[in-house]
């Protein structure tokens, strides 16, 4: 796994898979609060991404 | 000693100090196994899953093995702590990468020091290095907060 983006997608759902099973019980809690902090890193690493473009070394 | 007693509405079984010491030992050594142990199997195997694979992906992106240092103490120190948190995985993995238990910077004037400097720099040369040690720390600090909350069911602070 050598990509930028695919080491985020999978680092940002294990992260959200952990969570969302550590801090909720209920299964639609679980996936409701796991998607919205894997969507949360997702995207905020984009729009973070996309703010820099501007920006190159 | 077990005792049962009601709470909500269903029998809650308070967990024997005994019990908490080897769910907490055990999810140490084994990721999710302090959880098996209180009877959480399930989520005690998808933890064990979640952690030992984040710790392989860290281990196959070459993410580093933390080396104590005097020169940074303090940085090197908490590495290792994020590092030790995944139990003897971390042992057999710092095995397997320096050829022996390695978790300090020898002395300068010891032989083992520069093969081990190297073989250290030779992993953060790596281009995703710096994505297989977020793993390689997120799985030793997720282990430890598991064992948290191995604390927390056992108290029953938590289901």
């Amino acid at each position: 796994m050598r990509g930028h983006f695919a080491n985020l997608v999978v680092y940002s759902g294990i992260i959200a898979t952990f969570f969302s099973v550590l801090t909720r019980r209920d299964r639609r809690e679980q996936l409701r609060f796991g998607g919205l902090v894997w969507l949360s890193m997702v995207g905020g690493v984009l729009l973070l991404a996309y703010l820099m473009l501007p920006f190159p070394r | 000693m077990t005792e049962t007693r009601p709470v909500a509405g269903r029998a809650v079984v308070d967990v024997s100090l005994g019990r908490t010491a080897l769910a907490l030992v055990a999810g140490w050594l084994v990721p999710g196994a302090g959880h098996a142990i209180l009877g959480r199997v399930r989520r005690g195997a998808l933890f064990f899953l979640l952690i030992m694979g984040s710790f392989g992906i860290g281990l196959a992106e070459e993410g580093r093995l933390a080396l104590y240092s005097p020169r940074e103490g303090f940085l090197t120190g908490l590495q290792l702590v994020a590092n030790l948190g995944v139990g003897p995985a971390d042992l057999f993995a710092r095995m397997s990468v320096y050829g022996e238990a390695a978790y300090a910077l020898p002395d300068p004037s010891d032989a083992s020091h520069r093969p081990r400097i190297e073989k250290f720099r030779e992993r953060q040369r790596s281009a995703v290095s710096a994505y297989g040690t977020a793993y390689l720390w997120s799985a030793g600090l997720m282990n430890l907060l598991l064992l948290m909350d191995v604390w927390d069911i056992a108290k029953r602070r938590k289901d």
